[in-house]
């Protein structure tokens, strides 16, 4: 009894000031996902990595737009989206204060414009994941004609890219010696 | 036995009907919120969680963060409660015994859906055993998310509950601004380096660790200057402090000077 | 037909137990196959396989961990089993008895009958595979909910999408509990909204007057799907953060397992730094446990300001994991081939600041809890755990180590960053709570020497590897010692970038069925400080059925009303 009197003496006031004064977290604490849509490409990566599929990304060809959203409310705030982002555009905060009295509330989207295929003109990837691939391929292709070879890869749709391949399979020297062998 | 599924297999989260609640209760309700002046009974019901919640619950009520300063109290019978808190996906198993607890407790009562699971099903929100949330089978005031939330988080989400503080979060939707683009980052470095610099680091230190200390290598490489590279890269790792880093930050540097040799 | 005697290699641990079990079955074994150096898979023949089991068990110091079944009729056409035994006699290792039982009958002979720790495991394969162990007494279900359809049997690959959820059917429970009691006796209903820690299960206490005769629970109502998911929506690395969710306490010892598992599948080396870093996780994991559960004893036998003095001590080990990992529980620090974030100068300092703290004030508070008259009259004597009925069930952790068993996977079976470590192993021989309590004691000042000597050995280098590629239909054991004991997770890996099976078996599961034992003899108030001296990971939901034998009555009581019962001892809800 008295080891325990002393021991709440020493102890003193335990308690924090929390939600009077604020609460001290982590440096690298895993709350709430930050999303910069500004600087996200709607690559998708994350919502691949996602284990909870907290993460989602829903096309609309008809609109010709690309929707990516979060549900806070599914996150398990692992982190995978920072780690697999290719582009920093999403980041755990250390804000916890997420609760809500209204469901939608949880739930934050990003819309983004898909690009026209250069071969067919139909919407198929988006416009600033193209742009993003095409900056790439001009800091780093080796010549101007691979560059140019290149960006028309990137701007076609995978349809017409199948399509553009079994063309050049079928025209090549190679099929037609196969074919004369057979 | 093979048995197909259909869509509605996967959609329903049952056949049960939804609970309503009548208008006087809705009543009852906010006169409860609004003037409570009173200890809030708080009873837990466990759908199926891992335990993560419930074990922070029981932080909250503790010394620490001691949510007994508000007068909320946790209660050992529905009976007694004025807040339901449930927790979990609900599993196939715990829909009857959380209906039990929510008929018991009388009116007006505030229910409370806690941590992912209970908001949404979290990581199980699809699973053949659960049915994907506390508002799938009852109506819900307040969803407090985290997987699981922290002692403050819930002290934060009873404050909500109550009505002391408002709730933070909006909904909010971005649509892309006309030529909005992304500018590669560190544009003077060669792209092909700065994805083993980045690679070499979260191999070393992680994603969250790494990455910080990646992209303050980065920044140094690119300052301008007349000082050869391999000097700076040097210079910048002997000024560390924290020999781990300064064991990180060589290793950036002889990613770098592989690569350009 | 003789099988051909492998040549026993130095290299391997445990081949001369194979070689011994050839010699005394010289036509049991089909097929030998190595995973690691320390883990070898026995092809049996199905009428041999309870033989195969009870040899290595009974004249091998053979520990039954897990048992998984497995549908591999895309593979060759059969279902599998597979037992994995912990060798814990003179070589230190894993051997895991497989044996296929043919697609066309379904049947297998139960091993229960010569092993009872097989007893839960054959249950489960037959919930969730549809095999039947021939022989096996207790014909109800253990993990599928009680108005699950008849025949449908969730992880065989041609049952059902992993989202289907068949309507509900009826509203009351039909599980039979047992009762070996001879007379009659009374029933005490307990859960399922709870017993000792607000998770589901359901206890049902069969009492004369107010004292124990038998005692049967009915777990699993917290089942939700997550082998099945593992399988179907998940990739490799998605599923580590699945295992952090098997339990809210110790899912990190779980997440280490699984990855352990496809990392001895794959044969990949995990960087040493990640090994001790998972190391240091798991004995942060530990003393947050241990604290939680001896703040829980000191509730349970009525003396609450040890409970709130212990819980407030405890938000020293949840700043820990924060400070290391980012978040106050399911640390999320897992990928197969390593860790997601290093320990660095900064937290190494942290980290040893906090565990001086902890060190000095958990001293303090074990003298207070110790000086506590009440309780050595509530713990010691109470509850015990025969140590034949432990060998014979094969419980793990403290449970087992109260009853004088010298088991920790940590020492047995070195994972992690363990290799190097010194390290006691924790036995008490009152076989009682106390004797648990005790053990639990010792370990948490163990783990916090354990993650001072691992911080200052660790090797620089790496902390994950990417160097590696999945290769179809590799298996092997992972495991791990969790604050309750070895978690063990088989994992075999896909053709389509994603598991085959996971068949995970926490620390509690191996556990309960002692626990009938344990409660037998003893008074009806004790009955919650019991079960929470086997730590208990289950989520419980609040009534205790007492069935009394003389009076032929039940009487359902609120768990709650057990608990007070338990803390005050006076006024019995019985009466």
């Amino acid at each position: 009894m008295f080891k325990l009197l002393k021991e709440v003496l020493r102890t003193g006031e335990a308690t924090v000031k929390y939600p009077f004064a604020p609460v001290e977290v982590a440096k690298d604490f895993r709350g709430k996902p930050e999303h910069q849509a500004a600087n996200c490409i709607a690559c998708a990566a994350c919502t691949v990595a996602c284990p909870a599929n907290a993460l989602g990304m829903e096309t609309d060809a008809g609109a010709g737009t690309r929707t990516w959203s979060i549900n806070y409310g599914r996150c398990v705030f692992c982190g995978r989206c920072e780690e697999v982002c290719p582009t920093d555009a999403i980041r755990l905060t250390p804000d916890f204060e997420l609760a809500v009295a209204v469901k939608a509330d949880l739930v934050r989207t990003a819309v983004f414009r898909l690009a026209p295929c250069v071969a067919c003109g139909k919407p198929f990837a988006p416009e600033k994941e193209v742009a993003y691939v095409t900056a790439l391929i001009e800091a780093t292709a080796p010549s101007e004609a691979d560059a140019e070879r290149r960006r028309q890869l990137v701007a076609t749709c995978p349809a017409c890219k199948r399509a553009h391949d079994l063309g050049q399979i079928a025209g090549s020297r190679v099929v037609r010696a196969m074919e004369t062998s057979r | 036995m093979t048995r197909h599924i259909t869509e509605t297999d996967v959609r329903a989260a049952g056949p049960f009907a939804k609970i309503d609640t009548p208008a006087d209760v809705v009543r009852m309700k906010s006169a409860l919120l609004k003037d409570i002046r009173r200890s809030a009974y708080v009873y837990r019901v466990d759908c199926g969680g891992c335990n993560a919640c419930e074990i922070e619950i029981f932080a909250s009520i503790t010394p620490v963060f001691d949510a007994e300063r508000f007068g909320i109290k946790v209660v050992a019978s529905p009976r007694h409660a004025d807040i339901l808190l449930f927790t979990g996906a609900v599993t196939r198993s715990m829909r009857m015994p959380a209906l039990r607890a929510y008929e018991a407790a009388p009116d007006p009562k505030i229910v409370v859906s806690y941590g992912a699971c209970g908001v949404s099903g979290g990581i199980f929100h699809d699973l053949y055993c659960v049915w994907g949330g506390t508002d799938k089978i009852l109506p819900v005031d307040v969803y407090i998310p985290g997987c699981p939330p922290t002692p403050a988080a819930t002290v934060y989400g009873f404050a909500v509950a109550l009505g002391l503080l408002g709730q933070k979060l909006k909904a909010e939707t971005h649509v892309q601004a006309e030529g909005e683009r992304v500018a590669v980052a560190h544009p003077s470095i060669p792209y092909n380096l700065r994805v083993l610099v980045e690679r070499e680091a979260r191999r070393m230190a992680g994603y969250r660790q790494g990455g910080d200390i990646a992209e303050k290598f980065l920044v140094m490489l690119e300052q301008p200057g007349l000082v050869p590279l391999t000097d700076r890269m040097s210079t910048f790792a002997a000024a560390e402090t924290d020999p781990r880093v300064a064991e990180i930050l060589a290793r950036l540097g002889d990613v770098v000077t592989e690569a350009i040799a | 037909m003789h099988a051909p005697t492998a040549t026993p290699d130095a290299a391997r641990v445990g081949s001369d137990t194979i070689a011994a079990l050839r010699l005394k079955l010289p036509h049991a074994v089909l097929d030998e196959s190595w995973q690691t150096p320390t883990q070898a898979t026995l092809t049996v023949k199905l009428d041999e396989l309870p033989n195969v089991v009870s040899t290595l068990y009974h004249e091998h110091d053979g520990w039954l961990s897990v048992m998984a079944g497995n549908d591999e009729r895309t593979i060759n056409g059969n279902f599998a089993l597979y037992y994995a035994l912990s060798m814990e006699g003179a070589e230190k290792s894993f051997i895991v008895v497989r044996a296929e039982v043919p697609a066309a009958t379904e049947e297998f002979p139960s091993v229960t009958p010569l092993v009872p720790a097989a007893v839960w495991h054959e249950r489960e394969v037959r919930d969730m595979f549809g095999l039947t162990p021939v022989g096996l007494p207790d014909e109800r279900r253990l993990v599928l909910p009680d108005d699950w359809p008849d025949g449908l049997h969730p992880l065989r690959k041609d049952s059902m999408d992993y989202r289907l959820r068949p309507e509900p059917t009826g509203d009351d429970e039909t599980y039979q509990f047992k009762n070996d009691a001879k007379g009659e006796t009374t029933v005490v209903p307990l859960g399922p909204l709870h017993i000792t820690s607000d998770e589901p299960g359901h206890f049902r206490l069969f009492v004369d007057g107010e004292d124990i005769i038998d005692a049967d629970y009915r777990m699993f109502y917290v089942h939700r799907g997550m082998e099945k998911v593992a399988e179907t929506r998940m990739g490799y690395n998605e599923v580590t953060f699945l295992a952090d969710r098997v339990c809210g306490i110790c899912g990190y010892a779980h997440s280490v397992a699984y990855t352990t598992s496809i990392e001895n599948a794959l044969g990949i080396a995990v960087p040493a730094r990640a090994q001790a870093i998972r190391s240091v996780l798991l004995e942060t994991e530990r003393l947050h446990s241990h604290l939680l559960n001896l703040g829980l004893a000191c509730h349970f036998v009525g003396f609450d300001t040890g409970f709130m003095q212990f819980f407030r001590v405890r938000e020293k080990t949840m700043t820990l994991a924060e400070m290391l990992t980012g978040s106050r529980k399911t640390y999320a620090l897992n990928l197969i081939g390593g860790v997601r974030r290093d320990i660095l100068g900064e937290q190494h300092v942290a980290t040893l600041r906090l565990i001086g703290e902890l060190r000095e004030e958990v001293t303090r508070l074990v003298e207070m809890l110790l000086a506590t008259p009440n309780l050595e009259g509530r713990v010691k004597g109470v509850g015990i755990l025969d140590p034949g009925i432990a060998r014979e069930y094969s419980p793990v952790g403290p449970t087992v180590r109260g009853s004088g068993h010298r088991r920790d996977t940590r020492v047995d079976h070195a994972f992690a960053g363990y290799g190097g470590v010194a390290m006691p192993v924790n036995v008490g021989d009152g076989c009682d709570v106390l004797s648990r309590t005790l053990v639990r004691v010792s370990e948490f000042f163990d783990s916090l020497s354990i993650i001072e000597q691992i911080l200052a050995d660790a090797p620089g280098g790496p902390v994950l590897t990417e160097d590696f590629t999945y290769k179809p239909h590799k298996f092997a054991l992972g495991f791990t010692e969790a604050p309750r004991g070895e978690d063990i997770h088989w994992s075999m890996t896909g053709d389509n970038q994603k598991l085959f099976r996971w068949r995970c078996r926490a620390s509690t599961y191996a556990n309960w069925p002692v626990l009938r034992y344990m409660l037998r003899g003893n008074t009806v108030s004790d009955a919650p400080l019991i079960v929470a001296s086997i730590d208990p990971c289950y989520s419980c939901t609040d009534r205790v059925t007492v069935v009394d034998v003389n009076k032929a009555s039940s009487v359902t009581v609120p768990y709650k009303e057990m608990e007070r019962y338990c803390r005050e001892r006076t006024n019995s809800p019985l009466k």
